[in-house]
């Protein structure tokens, strides 16, 4: 293929958003920021690329192969950033280590990943998400969640649920069996498929002990209200087990006291992306869409391995997915169009206008008359005026009602009326 | 949300698997018309009848909630779902056959076999797990005559009751994988109606133990 013919073209699973789209994006991650805001999160801006050493920190396989790699002029591997929490991570081990904790940043920027587009997610898509650095404790956890839930109810979702699994459970269980990452990633699966026989056929590869394969077999089935908990509990002695259990049960009281419990689902057998996350996880989910909107956990090993460790939670979502879900109401409309003779007053009312927080398009091609009112029509806009060139006080205002000629002062007096 | 939506395979599965649904308290009447979408009669769930192998996109998409695919499909289109329950019916094989001259060859120490298959994912795993270099070459049907027509040394297909193997002077040479009909869950539903969901996998459940 030559080059001229890929000109016209973009790479596959990249899109150009314009019009309604575009005003949509900027709305929600408008929303999202206020809502982030709110609690207390500052915006943290990091590189679109960076070392490939860095990003991959903590990265599970499959991520790393979905990253974007090149080069720099001297050899060095750089990529796009295929999330926002590891370079997050980075920035707060190297720089933020002494400053005091927690730390609340919040972001809002692009992420690349060499992967299928599905559900609105492309190879280039936005998220927006918290991380909360520095504390270890259930308020913590259930205030990462809380967000995520306060931040959907303010696109306007509210039918939704969000499972909270505790991948330190099963950790805890199968630390005994010291199994190796890929040997812990096929069990992973078999358990989030919910699939028995998978996971006895897993089971009986590994050679676990009967006190833990039990245990195993349970995880899958162990989701719903909080009752999980309790049969949780029986499957295992190990202290650090029922520590976990125990740390859920209090993030999930908290969530009911902050009164988002019923949005919340527990599913002791989440425990994707077990490598990476060491406590909560959770995924919200969104009546209409079969895909989670957004994701977050636990991660407490990763700052670590950038400076001085500090236990980390977070989320992130998907604006694009969200998208899919909420339709922000968006005008492009301008309130104004305005053919403007180049009289100063002209200008000046067209200032004024503005100072009042309407929109002005000054017409540039020319048009007047019907054709100018056709253009308007045709826009959308509300009001469409032209000044009359002889005398530049006196203006045609054409809006629902029809067409009349109105006095500058006139204008200015109606005109406070028009933002409403 | 009313009813639970339920992808079915057109074809061979689909009739057991309505039986299975009305032993479970699902109960249809089936007439093998061209309708694509069918109401179970207490009003509980909404079939739609599917290509077999899109069942798992369905799913994954949360166009159906539920969806019956067998396993060698499901593995094949590594789709992201739930498949909590073994249905016990389509049960066959994914085996690895050619030629009777086949039989004893090291294919380690080839340089290159053609196999032809319908699972060009699952076939390529295989041959990697194994240490053999394979060239995939896929088709969509008719996978036993490739090797007649020099198209395949080898192919990677279904196998029943071994019959058409037979027919078409094939030999088993190695079972790949079992495969049975699954019940698939999609994840984003499974949060959003648990209980609707596990009352339809209890009743699927007690219907297969019984």
């Amino acid at each position: 293929m030559n080059g001229s013919s890929l000109r016209r073209q973009l790479p596959h699973g990249l899109t150009d958003l314009f019009f309604e789209q575009a005003a949509a994006k900027v709305a929600l991650e408008r929303i999202l920021e206020h809502i982030f805001e709110s609690w207390g999160y500052r915006r943290i801006i990091l590189p679109t690329f960076e070392y490939y050493d860095s990003l991959s920190t903590g990265a599970s396989t499959d991520l790393q192969e979905e990253m974007y790699r090149f080069f720099d002029r001297e050899g060095k591997t750089l990529a796009l950033r295929p999330d926002m929490t590891v370079p997050t991570a980075r920035v707060v081990g190297t720089k933020l280590y002494d400053q005091p904790l927690p730390l609340r940043f919040f972001y809002i920027g692009n992420v690349f990943r060499y992967e299928e587009p599905q559900a609105g997610r492309r190879r280039e898509f936005t998220q927006a998400g918290i991380e909360l650095l520095g504390s270890g404790t259930p308020e913590a956890d259930a205030e990462v969640l809380s967000v995520a839930i306060a931040a959907l109810k303010a696109l306007g979702i509210h039918r939704f649920r969000t499972n909270l699994g505790q991948v330190a459970f099963l950790k805890a269980i199968l630390k005994e069996a010291n199994l190796s990452n890929g040997e812990l990633s096929q069990l992973e699966q078999a358990i989030g498929h919910k699939n028995d026989t998978e996971v006895d056929h897993t089971l009986k590869k590994l050679r676990l002990t009967e006190e833990i394969s039990h245990a195993v077999r349970a995880i899958p089935h162990l989701c719903g209200g909080i009752e999980v908990l309790e049969e949780a509990k029986k499957l295992s002695q190990n202290p650090a087990a029922l520590q976990a259990l125990d740390h859920l049960a209090q993030v999930y009281a908290l969530l009911e006291a902050e009164g988002v419990a019923e949005h919340v689902i527990i599913d002791l057998g989440e425990v994707r992306s077990m490598a990476y996350y060491t406590g909560i996880t959770f995924h919200a989910y969104v009546e209409g869409l079969g895909f989670h909107v957004c994701r977050g956990g636990r991660y407490d090993g990763l700052v670590g391995n950038f400076g001085r460790d500090m236990p980390a939670v977070g989320f992130a979502l998907g604006v694009e997915r969200a998208m899919l879900i909420t339709k922000p109401q968006i005008r492009l409309a301008p309130d104004i169009i305005m053919k403007a003779c180049r009289h100063p007053a002209c200008h000046a009312l067209a200032a004024k206008a503005r100072s009042l927080g309407l929109s002005v398009e000054i017409e540039v091609l020319g048009r007047q008359g019907e054709e100018l009112i056709a253009y308007g029509q045709a826009k959308g806009a509300t009001r469409i005026l032209a000044c009359d060139e002889n005398s530049p006080t006196n203006y045609l205002l054409t809006d629902a009602r029809g067409s009349r000629w109105l006095s500058r002062q006139q204008l200015e007096e109606e005109m406070a009326s028009w933002t409403s | 949300m009313d009813k639970l939506t339920v992808a079915l395979p057109k074809g061979r599965l689909l009739n057991e698997a309505l039986a299975l649904f009305t032993r479970a308290g699902y109960p249809t009447h089936y007439t093998n018309s061209r309708r694509l979408l069918l109401d179970d009669e207490t009003g509980s769930l909404r079939f739609m009848l599917v290509k077999p192998v899109d069942v798992p996109t369905y799913v994954e998409y949360g166009a159906a909630v539920l969806g019956v695919a067998g396993e060698d499909v499901l593995r094949e289109s590594a789709r992201d779902v739930y498949e909590p329950l073994g249905l016990g019916i389509g049960k066959c094989r994914l085996v690895l056959a050619g030629p009777p001259s086949a039989k004893g060859r090291n294919l380690r120490l080839e340089p290159n076999v053609r196999v032809a298959t319908k699972y060009p994912r699952l076939a390529r795993q295989y041959f990697q797990e194994q240490g053999i270099s394979a060239e995939i070459i896929p088709l969509s049907g008719s996978i036993e005559l490739a090797t007649t027509v020099g198209l395949a040394d080898l192919v990677v297909d279904l196998v029943q009751t071994g019959r058409t193997l037979k027919e078409n002077n094939l030999i088993e040479l190695a079972t790949i994988m079992e495969s049975q009909a699954m019940l698939l869950v999609n994840r984003a539903s499974h949060k959003l109606y648990f209980e609707a969901i596990r009352e339809v996998i209890n009743r699927l459940a007690q219907a297969l133990a019984r």
